[in-house]
């Protein structure tokens, strides 16, 4: 029997060229990014550097994190320097030439859309602030939609071959996303108007979009905790009455608002800063759902305390 | 950026200089209001501002005894072309009055080899044991460990090459080997006559690490050292002589080791723990690290010394041809504002006299305690406790060193 060599080199080369680079490998700063990539590249390997419960202004560039980043073939992150303290050195010690320039395999969501509260003049003393803008984005629906198309071209520069796979997977995305949208924007029109004390500008689209107004914030200044002198502040504003609730995100420190929520007899609610943030959010789609549903709850309850 | 003439002027001289540094740090400052804006590809500028009062002196380290400067620093980096990385540390430092400026950093880093290999050349700190590559400014001490002290000079920065490569796998698995000068890592050498090699250093290294589940992350390294010029020759000097060279090795302001020998093996372990992995409230950070150098002695000074132990007898409570030093240490941060830490360390050294070798023994605990305004100011106030036996110019005693860390311009990226 005449054993065929270059037919079982061939094939071995093959399964072993299809083990390794068939997947495409896909690293998102935050969870919401890796839900957005998994809508948009269901079948590429998406890893999420944080969780919903971790603060993405600080993350350790830890080994893991490396070693995921140095088999990328793209990193999504927000931009507009949320990941400053940690990305850079995540890039250099990572080796992966493909992944250090948004000309490749470098993605920042900020870039694509017009950021919020961008500031021309930043001073350290202000605070941790971000000259390019409010970076925590993901929670206004019309721009994620953006990104989202801006992603999908970015995945097509990268992996034409799935190109006509990447095209029908943001169309079925966008009819979801918009269908979901007009859901969104009656339940944001419940809210508008409604005035809260939140921890740091991490709701800022969300309340962007909704017509909520954040009239104080449990940060003295952008970056630095809760301290007792501006909780005193607060507790003073909170007297005026007009304040609707406090909101936190789910990584935050609870203990200021709920020192503030006792003295101040108001309630605090916990939302998810992202995907993983509770047990409702799963995706993008329910993320928005259960963010706007406790928001509204909270609402509702509080016209009920009102009328009774 | 007209203010980059500012650089050569100031860094034309290797060697420590008689100058003014705010003068030449606010020749700097315009470039720090440049850098505003700085973003992830865009130039960054960093100071950062080190100061101290401390009770006491202590063994081999930089800080004198009083108010003084710490290593104040200004870094500037920059990503050349695709191609190239390149950064500039210079340091300023004030001894006796006298305004030093050296250059501790100023390399370039390759960014555009494929399949996980990166070059770094210039000067540049080595990538050996834990503490090695890290600024001291991100440490949790006023001082690094007696291990660092005594063989790496603090920290081993040095002129040379390095070629590094981390593998495709999940596990992080990197590693390298480097060639250095090795200037600062020569023995003593009392009359100036010996021949050292040029390229004396050599090292290679190996790291791995990961996470366990969401909250921890570790870091295992094993490092090698191999110092062509590290080997003493035979002392043939007069006690007086001695005794002054002793003195300079013991706190020395020339970054260089205290002792050296031909081989240095290191291994070291970091453990970091957070809440949900959450680190902005609290995280805890264990480290460790082994130091052993050995090899010290040459073919002939070892002959010489079985000689001499023999004529008189001795056992084998000096015949070490290594020394060698460990730590432990433990930083926890309770809140963004304070964090606290607790380090142990113990070095056993051999210090060479006439012809035999004294043994040295030093024990070192550190408690320390911190209060971080925001990332970007630190205040620290350490307890140490040092013992020892066979360091000439030192009590055992109690030193409190109270310091500020302070950083200007660029935000200082979060190392592991």
């Amino acid at each position: 029997m005449r054993i065929n060599f270059k037919l079982i080199l061939t094939s071995a080369l093959l399964t072993l060229s299809h083990s390794a680079f068939a997947q495409f490998n896909i690293f998102a700063c935050e969870p919401e990014y890796a839900a957005l990539a998994k809508e948009l590249a269901p079948d590429a390997r998406i890893y999420s550097a944080t969780t919903a419960m971790q603060d993405p202004h600080q993350v350790q560039a830890r080994p893991s994190l490396i070693a995921k980043m140095r088999q990328a073939d793209l990193v999504i992150c927000a931009g507009a320097e949320l990941e400053i303290g940690w990305l850079p050195m995540l890039q250099m010690k990572a080796s992966n030439s493909q992944v250090r320039s948004t000309d490749k395999g470098l993605f920042f969501a900020a870039d694509q859309i017009e950021t919020l509260d961008k500031m021309t003049n930043v001073d350290r003393s202000m605070g941790d602030v971000h000259s390019q803008g409010n970076p925590h984005l993901h929670f206004s629906p019309e721009r994620m939609l953006a990104i989202a198309t801006a992603l999908t071209k970015k995945l097509i520069q990268l992996d034409a071959d799935q190109a006509e796979s990447y095209k029908s997977q943001l169309k079925s995305f966008t009819n979801r996303w918009q269908l979901a949208s007009v859901r969104w924007q009656e339940m944001a029109n419940e809210l508008n108007g409604l005035k809260v004390i939140a921890y740091h500008s991490t709701f800022r689209y969300l309340f962007d979009f909704s017509g909520i107004e954040q009239v104080a914030d449990l940060e003295p200044k952008p970056g630095l905790p809760p301290t007792s002198g501006h909780l005193a502040k607060l507790l003073k504003r909170a007297s005026q009455g007009d304040i609707t609730t406090i909101v936190v995100a789910s990584y935050q420190d609870q203990r200021g608002a709920n020192w503030l929520a006792e003295k101040a007899n108001l309630s605090v609610v916990v939302l998810p800063l992202s995907v993983g943030g509770n047990e409702q959010s799963n995706d993008l789609f329910s993320l928005y759902d259960s963010v706007l549903d406790l928001l509204l709850q909270e609402a509702r309850a509080q016209k009920l305390n009102k009328l009774g | 950026m007209k203010n980059f003439q500012f650089f050569p002027a100031a860094l034309s001289t290797r060697l420590p200089m008689k100058l003014s540094a705010a003068l030449v740090l606010s020749g700097f400052f315009p470039l720090l209001t440049h850098a505003q804006t700085p973003t992830l590809s865009n130039p960054t500028v960093s100071a950062v501002l080190d100061g101290y009062y401390q009770s006491d002196d202590r063994l081999m380290t930089e800080r004198a005894k009083g108010f003084g400067l710490g290593e104040t620093e200004l870094a500037f980096s920059a990503s050349i072309d695709d191609m190239f990385y390149g950064k500039l540390t210079t340091v300023f430092e004030s001894h006796d009055g006298e305004n030093e400026v050296h250059v501790e950093e100023a390399f370039i880093q390759t960014m555009g080899l494929p399949n996980g290999f990166s070059v770094r050349g210039g000067r540049f700190l080595s990538d050996i044991g834990y503490l090695n590559n890290q600024h001291p400014h991100a440490d949790s001490f006023t001082s690094r460990p007696s291990a660092y002290r005594a063989f790496l000079g603090g920290h081993y920065f040095d002129d040379g090459l390095r070629i590094s490569y981390i593998a495709p796998t999940d596990l992080y698995w990197t590693m390298g080997a480097e060639v250095f000068s090795g200037d600062s890592l020569r023995a003593a050498d009392e009359h100036g006559e010996r021949e050292f090699d040029s390229t004396g250093v050599y090292t290679a290294f190996t790291k791995i690490g990961g996470d366990i589940g969401i909250e921890s992350s570790w870091q295992l390294g094993v490092s090698y050292l191999r110092n062509e010029n590290g080997q003493l020759t035979p002392e043939d000097h007069d006690e007086e002589e001695h005794k002054d060279e002793h003195a300079e090795d013991e706190d020395g302001h020339d970054h260089a080791a205290s002792y050296t020998g031909k081989n240095t093996f290191v291994t070291d372990f970091v453990f970091k723990w957070a809440p949900n992995g959450n680190y902005k409230y609290q995280h805890l950070t264990l480290s460790a690290e082994y130091f052993r150098v050995s090899d010290f002695m040459t073919s002939e000074l070892h002959e010489e010394h079985e000689h001499e132990e023999e004529h008189h007898g001795e056992a084998d409570e000096n015949t070490k041809d290594y020394h060698q030093a460990w730590y432990v240490s433990g930083v926890y941060q309770f809140s963004p504002h304070w964090s606290a830490g607790l380090r142990y360390g113990k070095l056993d050294s051999q210090l060479q006299h006439e012809e035999h070798f004294d043994r040295q023994k030093l024990k070192e605990t550190e408690l320390s305690v911190a209060w971080h305004n925001s990332h970007f100011s630190t205040v620290r106030l350490e307890l140490s406790h040092q013992s020892n036996t066979g360091f000439e110019s030192a009590q055992n005693d109690n030193v409190l060193t109270l310091q500020y860390v302070m950083t200007l311009g660029a935000h200082n990226a979060h190392q592991f």
